[in-house]
């Protein structure tokens, strides 16, 4: 490859490169936290990872033996209790020097109202309501609030907010009519508040070098695990949803990890406030 | 040990290096000579692409994909091109055809933007008087000169089935100018200059432009998608940096390569499921 010798930063790789950085990513076993993860790492970035043990443990030791044990750190914790959130987060705070915030995580199971009717309009209760919020705002404020501290000392850092299309526009529910697939108006209304939320960090701490954005992934169906919001390859399901988009496909996984690359590195150094709708031109029409 | 250091292909997608590479894309730039025009180029060539440069005779094209294609040791070209008259437009996609066989790339980047904060400014910016000759000629060189390139080199894109536009608008898509910022004292209030009323028009339009194309092209292959740049630094009066800096939460107007990123990432695989998009790097100015 071609490097500008005068100006290293014209080096595709470099100009989008993780080396050196320390990023800290919620949900990191999920669908596409999986990915999130497996980008930060080929990229040259060291991973901390935040989630419960059972799922999140053999991963990180895979992720281990594969990218080197000193790379990745599994800190493991029931996000959901806020006080054991707060603790574990003050201890990476204490002992690592974190440049790239994910917040990631969420919850998309019946019990946040996921693909049951008691997540519905009509019949979600209080805790269906709550458990989204928690996931979709306590969460990012604990996390930027505990980590950004280190940040402002250093002045600089990148925060990147996993939202989604249903932030911006709501399901149909012609989409979701004939099939067991149920979102919830708490996920949106939680993601919808996560890029006020976003807008809001950048705002305060813009002068302090830090940056915030959000990415808005459209229909990423996961379609490789076998859990509650998963969805088997071949269901009419995802062919109604390839229907809503522009480009007439599900994304993959892995067409997140440009817009990831981009909003971690000093690529997207004059970027903040922003929201990146990754789509395939969902919210387009 | 050499499986553990083998990378799956899934990997691989996810590797900087592959993700962002343009090797042998061919990459038309219109307003290719200027100030970012050429900043667009260089990040192209440094992915591997082909840079083509159009700009009109005087700002010597030719002699600016020159110097890029020696930094770089890509292929480029630069054509004299007046990118409003569609013959024009026709005779170039002739040429890179019979060339390269391919088109691969289109970022709409001309357009006039005179410097209102600069000295040069003079009352005619204001709407009352603003000359009708200017609005036509800033909208078909900013609008017009798009739509052309985007009709000419898009439909090639479409055949193929597989291409880029990359429409360059503005924060000034996004916001209104705020004429404040370019208030100069001791000028009478009839005076006073202003950011013209077509940059605002032209740049919103261009978002249009980039979601009708979008989902017009969207099962051709071809993605569309714009980015809103803010100002760029380029050594302006201390007192309007310190004007805007104030409604700017990093606090500082963009260096002129920093850009750059935002180009390659629309413009490369690495945006694949990104159409109809506004990209906003305006260092979080439209965010309060």
């Amino acid at each position: 490859m071609l490097v500008d010798s005068e100006n290293p930063s014209l080096n595709r790789s470099s100009l989008f490169s993780l080396e050196g950085k320390v990023a800290l990513l919620t949900g990191a076993s999920g669908f596409l936290g999986r990915t999130f993860a497996e980008t930060l790492l080929t990229n040259g970035a060291d991973l901390i990872a935040i989630g419960r043990p059972a799922k999140l443990g053999k991963q990180v030791e895979a992720w281990k033996e594969k990218y080197g044990s000193g790379r990745v750190h599994g800190y493991y914790v029931d996000m959901f209790d806020l006080e054991a959130l707060t603790k574990t987060l003050d201890e990476i705070s204490g002992r690592h020097a974190v440049d790239v915030l994910i917040n990631n995580a969420h919850e998309l199971a019946p019990a946040s109202g996921f693909n049951t009717p008691a997540g519905s309009l009509d019949q979600g209760n209080m805790d269906v309501w709550m458990r989204n919020l928690t996931a979709g705002v306590c969460w990012p404020a604990l996390t930027v609030q505990k980590i950004g501290v280190g940040m402002k000392e250093r002045g600089r850092g990148s925060i990147i907010n996993i939202s989604t299309m249903y932030a911006v526009v709501a399901p149909r529910p012609a989409l979701y009519e004939g099939t067991t697939f149920l979102n919830p108006p708490a996920y949106s209304a939680s993601k919808a508040a996560m890029i006020a939320f976003t807008r809001y960090v950048a705002s305060f701490w813009g002068s302090y070098g830090i940056r915030a954005n959000a990415i808005l992934p459209g229909p990423f169906s996961n379609t490789e695990d076998a859990g509650p919001n998963s969805v088997r390859v071949g269901d009419p399901f995802i062919e109604k949803l390839k229907a809503n988009t522009s480009l007439g496909r599900i994304g993959r996984a892995g067409e997140l990890a440009g817009a990831l690359l981009f909003l971690a590195s000093e690529a997207s150094s004059y970027v903040t406030g922003q929201t990146i709708v990754v789509d395939g031109g969902w919210t387009t029409v | 040990m050499a499986d553990k250091l083998k990378v799956t292909d899934a990997e691989a997608s996810n590797q900087a290096q592959a993700l962002f590479d343009l090797t042998g894309r061919v990459a038309v730039i219109t307003g290719g000579a200027g100030l970012l025009g050429t900043k667009h180029a260089e990040i192209l060539a440094a992915a591997g692409g082909i840079p083509v440069l159009l700009d009109l005779a005087q700002a010597k094209p030719e002699v600016a994909a020159a110097v890029i294609a020696k930094k770089f040791g890509v292929d480029a070209a630069g054509f004299a091109t007046d990118i409003t008259q569609l013959a024009e437009v026709e005779k170039v996609r002739n040429t890179l055809l019979a060339r390269f066989g391919r088109i691969d790339i289109l970022i709409n980047n001309a357009a006039n933007n005179p410097k209102v904060e600069s000295d040069g400014a003079k009352a005619w910016s204001r709407l009352e008087n603003f000359p009708l000759e200017v609005w036509n000629d800033d909208l078909r060189v900013g609008l017009t000169g798009a739509f052309l390139c985007s009709r000419v080199f898009g439909s090639e894109m479409a055949k193929r089935g597989k291409g880029v536009i990359l429409n360059i608008a503005s924060d000034l898509a996004v916001i209104a100018p705020d004429q404040r910022l370019y208030r100069q004292t001791g000028v009478a209030e009839d005076r006073q200059p202003v950011k013209p009323v077509t940059y605002s028009v032209v740049k919103t339009g261009l978002i249009g432009l980039t979601r009708y194309l979008a989902t017009y092209w969207a099962t051709s292959g071809v993605r569309v998608n714009a980015i809103s740049p803010g100002g760029v630094f380029n050594n302006q009066p201390e007192a309007f940096l310190a004007e805007l800096h104030q409604r700017i939460p990093l606090a500082r107007m963009a260096h002129a390569d920093e850009y750059q990123g935002s180009i390659l990432f629309l413009c490369s695989d690495a945006s694949s499921y990104m159409t109809g998009a506004n990209l906003v790097v305006d260092g979080g100015r439209t965010c309060w």
